[in-house]
């Protein structure tokens, strides 16, 4: 008997088989039929007995080498129907990649707060603590200790909501300055800044708001000086409206800072030049500034030969409104989702 | 403070067009709120009316012959006080008048007109300074031909000073040459008054019982024409801001704002007796103004008497009895010093605020009084044809010892930063006209008189660096050596924030202040609310108890705006009568993160409460829900929050009746004391192993009483204590058949650890088996 052909007509026949075959299950039949017990080519070894001792090695090794091939034909068959019937599958589950996500709309920070952490931010950087205090002050706090006795004329300048003879709502975060300097006992620098909700009793309309934000900050120490002050407000003017911005001084009052500045920035839209925005003086009014009134350290218990500082107070609002051109005031407090989703990603 | 520059020439030579004087006023004085001419017309000219006809064809017009210098032109007028005679201020052809208005050559019903008449109105002057319908007839002594604007004193620039509290001085118009004069170092001409006095003598003797009028000067002067003041004087107080009146009225006004002290004119002859007293008021005692009110007095308001009666309320208003009038010849001429802190209560407490009570509560140059009544008197001689009687009588106790103030030259350089020369320091002073020595580096300065607002060596740093100008200090930063960080609670409010943010919800700002009787709604503790004194409105009257209520009218206005989904929440601070307490607020109405062409997740009470538990998670606190029946809320879906027994909040729908009245439909609220919050945070990370063995799972299916709560139930099993039992969780709910109606099925997950080994399924099942056991004891539970 030929073994050879024997093995060439099986590999023919496997071919032929496995060619027809497209199911797994139906593999299965194929390979029992071709590498089986009951196979035929199983069967080959049934003639060993017939060969010749010498030859047996061979004939042996020329079978196992046959069911070998013929394993492997058949296992790439199955491959290749399994990687078909994946594909199958993955046909299926096709679909339009451009249908739009579902809406996991993040929320936004509100623009007040916005600002507010961004200069909180610009500060602590600077080494400055973040300080707060109540929203109903004392009228000692909030007026006498700064520099406002009773009857002081300047009152009328921050018309307030008193609670009682003696409380009312705070005009301004100075009181947590006053707080802060107490507290520190008149024996150690101050380093703060004060952000916080105040209230004056203003008309609401487009530019005034009963209630609004500020952010306030002093430094006291033993060499505080007014050029310090001004290179402080320049990187908060930088900060906030571009590093080309510069900023000017004007004579200005406050009770408790003097001398006392407004303070202007040169106007982004223009770059000085003038136009609508800043009404054509090429600047525009973003805080007031001065250096700390000898009688605000006394009440606070510094010694105010030992000591001297600066103190600024910006609105916040005000801030928001320039830098994103918002008209409105009351946009900040009216909570129209379509003005409070727009105050997203990075402050700039 | 309004500022004619022709009025400012008088005392200062002005030497810069506006915008230079405007620019260097806002860097080193004051701030310009604006400038003005005080008319917007040309080509005006004075003219005399030779002849009035009636127009031949119009009932209402005249045809005029104006004489105007050159020529005599014909002018139709419609003015009914047009006459011949009067000399009148005409626009030429060409002209241009107030709001644009161009006057050129017109043919009116047959005649050609070359020209108009002006009505003051129609050269840019409100009628509020004139109260003129007509034609402007001139009274003054004019020529013909002349250039109407510089006769009549119109033609004026204003510089409109937005003045602070602290330069009093600038509410004259000689502070303000001062400092023009500082500004540009340009000369001083403020001449003394020279007055002529009759031999009469003067009868009146003058007393103050009270110290809130240390100084009273009195003069009498006769013979006085009361009529309108010249032109030049009225253009003036127009530039000033105000109303013409009389020449004896004016004069007193002119006085005021020239010198900045305010003087008060009595009708001599209308006074009871011929001496002053000064005291303060009784409480109760009334007295009539000369605005014809009766004013009920407070005792410490200054009252001015001629001994029998009150004549004038000191600083403030006069009396009505004693006021100036047509036929007045004779006045008193009052010149005194009242204490600011009086007449401020005073004029505040009876809400008027004049010129001269807001010079007073500034604080007046104390030197000045004797000048301005000498002033005044001059004027009244010119322009009213009086005579003045020779003694001025008067009180005078102020205090006129001269005060100095130190600044040693090293203050001035350490507060501002820079080096300034002492020559430099010399010639600020100098051209600020302050008197001063310099002995080792020290500068002494004599506080002037004008200046009431220096208290220290502040004051003249201030003046120092204003003058000198601020642009040449540098910019530095403070050697101060800090550490700038948040704190705890500030970082954690930013977490909270953050959170809240990541799931979706906006952040909202409301107002504290809030309608009296909506205060309460929405704040489930119910303390009575805070109130302002004196509140601007009833919707701004009381402040908030929580931040809910503003946050449900913004939930509401975007629901009006077609915004129907609406998340959002709002940090910030509550207001009761023990003190202030900050929350954190929230609410969710409308469909949360909606999966557009995919299926819509309903929002219910449970997304609200997955958003909280997400945020407690977030610093490890864990919170007990009990059932609670609240105010304004869903009475079975209302649940108020505790973390380790400590009242943290309330979460709940709010009831459709309240939801329904903001127009919204389903809406869930929460509110949170963040204190609370962050004292039940995890303080710090504890870092775990990570499991080694396996976890095993159980789930068992129960039939309990339908009013059992799944949160007993996980407690139930939680307390059993039974070893290695990890999480307890409610996977499923289910009522209805076959359950008898009074009962549900609750599916519950148990899972299971031993950080020590493997666990033996046979362990657990006995676990679970005693589980099973304690629910059939406690709630009577059987397994389904
Ligand atoms: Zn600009």
């Amino acid at each position: 008997m030929d073994i050879q052909s024997t093995i060439k007509k099986l590999e023919r026949e496997l071919n032929e088989a496995l060619v027809s075959v497209d199911k797994i299950e139906a593999l299965q039949d194929v390979k029992a039929a071709f590498v089986g017990k009951k196979s035929e080519l199983s069967g080959l070894m049934r003639h060993m007995k017939d060969i010749p001792n010498e030859e047996k090695p061979a004939f042996g090794q020329t079978i196992n080498a046959a069911k070998q091939r013929f394993n492997t034909m058949i296992e790439s068959r199955k491959k290749a129907i399994q990687a078909k019937r994946l594909a199958r599958k993955l046909e299926q589950e096709k679909i339009d990649v451009t249908l739009p996500a579902p809406d996991f709309t993040r929320g936004a920070q509100h623009v007040l707060t916005r600002i507010t952490e961004s200069l909180e931010d610009l500060f602590i950087g600077m080494g400055y603590l973040v300080k707060e205090g109540p929203e109903i002050e004392t009228d000692e706090l909030n007026f006498e200790k700064l520099n406002l006795p009773k009857d002081h004329p300047a009152r009328d300048m921050q018309d307030s909501f008193y609670i009682s003879d003696e409380t009312l709502l705070r005009t301004h975060t100075s009181p947590v300055q006053v707080r802060t300097m107490l507290e520190y006992g008149g024996t150690k620098p101050v380093k703060i800044i004060c952000p916080g909700t105040v209230y004056r009793r203003d008309d609401d309309d487009a530019t005034h708001s009963h209630q609004f934000m500020q952010v306030e900050g002093l430094v006291v120490d033993k060499d505080t000086t007014l050029s310090d002050l001004k290179g402080t407000l320049l990187a908060l003017a930088r900060h906030l409206f571009g590093e080309d911005r510069k900023i000017r001084l004007r004579p200005s009052y406050f009770p408790f800072t003097e001398p006392s500045f407004e303070v202007d920035v040169t106007c982004a839209g223009c770059d000085g030049a003038g136009c609508a925005t800043c009404k054509q003086t090429g600047y525009i009014e973003i805080l007031g500034a001065g250096m700390v009134h000898n009688n605000v350290l006394e009440a606070a218990g510094y010694d105010s030969t030992q000591y001297q500082g600066f103190a600024f107070g910006v609105g916040v609002e005000r801030l928001a409104m320039l830098k994103y051109g918002i008209d409105d005031i009351r946009h900040f407090y009216t909570n129209d989702v379509r003005f409070l989703s727009q105050f997203k990603g990075e402050l700039s | 403070m309004r500022v004619s520059l022709n009025w400012l020439r008088d005392f200062v030579e002005v030497t810069k067009d506006i915008d230079t004087l405007t620019d260097t006023f806002t860097l080193h004085s004051m701030e310009v709120a604006s400038t003005e001419k005080l008319i917007d017309a040309s080509d005006l000219v004075i003219g005399h009316v030779r002849a009035c006809e009636p127009h031949p064809d119009a009932d209402k017009l005249l045809v005029c012959d104006v004489d105007v210098g050159q020529e005599t032109l014909t002018i139709v007028c419609g003015a009914p006080n047009v006459a011949a005679g009067q000399h009148v201020i005409v626009a030429l052809e060409g002209a241009t008048l107030a709001g644009g208005l161009r006057i050129q050559k017109t043919t009116i019903r047959g005649v050609e007109s070359r020209g108009m008449i002006c009505s003051l109105s129609e050269l840019g002057l409100p009628m509020k300074y004139h109260q003129e319908t007509g034609i402007h007839v001139i009274d003054d002594e004019v020529r013909v031909g002349e250039d109407a604007r510089e006769v009549l004193g119109l033609n004026d620039d204003v510089i409109v000073l937005d003045l602070t509290p602290n330069r009093m001085d600038l509410l004259s118009m000689h502070g303000v040459a001062y400092d023009v004069a500082a500004m540009f170092d340009t000369k001083l001409t403020i001449a003394e008054p020279k007055v002529t006095y009759d031999k009469h003598t003067n009868p009146m003797t003058i007393t103050s019982d009270t110290d809130a009028c240390k100084a009273y000067y009195g003069s009498v002067i006769e013979n006085i024409t009361i009529k309108p003041s010249p032109s030049w004087l009225k253009a003036r107080l127009i530039a000033a801001g105000i109303r013409p009146i009389n020449n004896v009225v004016d004069i007193t006004n002119y006085v005021m704002l020239e010198t900045g002290q305010p003087l008060h004119a009595f009708d001599f002859d209308l006074l009871n007796s011929e001496i002053i007293v000064v005291r303060e008021a009784r409480q109760g005692e009334t007295f009539t103004t000369l605005d014809d009110k009766v004013r009920t007095l407070d005792a410490g308001d200054v009252l001015i008497t001629d001994g029998t009666r009150p004549i004038a309320l000191g600083g403030v208003m006069g009396g009505a009895d004693t006021e100036v009038h047509a036929k007045t010849t004779r006045i008193l001429l009052e010149s005194a010093a009242f204490s600011p802190l009086h007449v401020r209560r005073t004029a505040s407490r009876l809400d008027v605020r004049s010129e001269s009570s807001m010079r007073f509560e500034k604080g007046i140059d104390i030197a000045k009084l004797r000048f301005a009544l000498d002033r005044a008197s001059e004027l009244l001689i010119e322009l009213a044809g009086a005579t003045v009687r020779k003694d001025v009588v008067y009180v005078d106790r102020l205090d006129t010892s001269e005060q100095t103030i130190e600044l040693p030259l090293s203050t001035l350089d350490k507060v501002l930063g820079i080096r300034l020369s002492q020559a430099r320091v010399e010639d600020v002073l100098r051209r600020l006209r302050f008197r001063y020595t310099i002995k080792n580096d020290v500068v002494v300065i004599t506080k002037p008189t004008r200046r009431p607002d220096f208290e220290n060596h502040q004051d003249i740093i201030e003046e120092i660096g204003r003058i000198h100008g601020y642009a040449s200090v540098p910019e530095t930063l403070p050697r101060t050596v800090s550490v700038g960080e948040l704190t705890d609670k500030q970082r954690f409010r930013r977490a909270v924030r953050e959170t809240l943010l990541g799931l979706g919800l906006h952040e909202a700002k409301t107002y504290s202040l809030r309608p009296r009787e909506t205060v309460q709604r929405f704040a489930v503790d119910k303390k009575t609310p805070v109130t302002v004194k004196h509140p601007m409105s009833e919707r701004r009257a009381a402040l908030r108890l929580s931040p809910l209520g503003g946050l449900m009218e913004a939930a509401s206005y975007n629901v009006a705006r077609g915004q129907s989904s609406v998340h959002l929440f709002e940090v910030g601070h509550v207001y009761a009568p023990t003190g202030e307490e900050e929350k954190l607020a929230g609410l969710m109405h409308g469909v949360y993160r909606p999966r557009h062409w995919q299926t819509t997740t309903a929002l219910n009470f449970y997304t609200l409460k997955a958003v909280l538990e997400t945020l407690f998670k977030r610093f490890g606190v864990s919170v007990q829900y009990t059932p609670a029946t609240l105010e304004h809320y869903h009475p079975h879906q209302a649940a108020v929050l505790d973390v380790a027994g400590t009242r943290l909040g309330h979460l709940a729908k709010v009831h459709p009746a309240h939801a329904a009245a903001h127009d919204l439909s389903d809406v869930y609220a929460f509110e949170l004391d963040l204190d609370v919050l962050y004292d039940a945070r995890e303080p710090s990370l504890r870092y775990q192993p990570v499991d080694r063995f396996p976890a095993i799972e159980r789930d068992i299916a129960i039939v309990v009483d339908r009013l059992v709560l799944a949160g007993e139930v996980i407690n139930a099993i939680a307390d059993t204590g039974i070893g290695a039992l990890r999480t307890v969780n409610v996977f499923d709910v289910y009522e209805g058949t076959p359950l008898d109606d009074d009962k549900k099925s609750l599916g519950i997950r148990m899972v299971f650890k031993d950080p020590e080994g493997t666990l033996q399924a046979e362990h657990v099942d006995r676990r679970v088996n005693s589980v099973i056991e304690h629910l059939r004891t406690v709630f009577d539970a059987t397994l389904r």
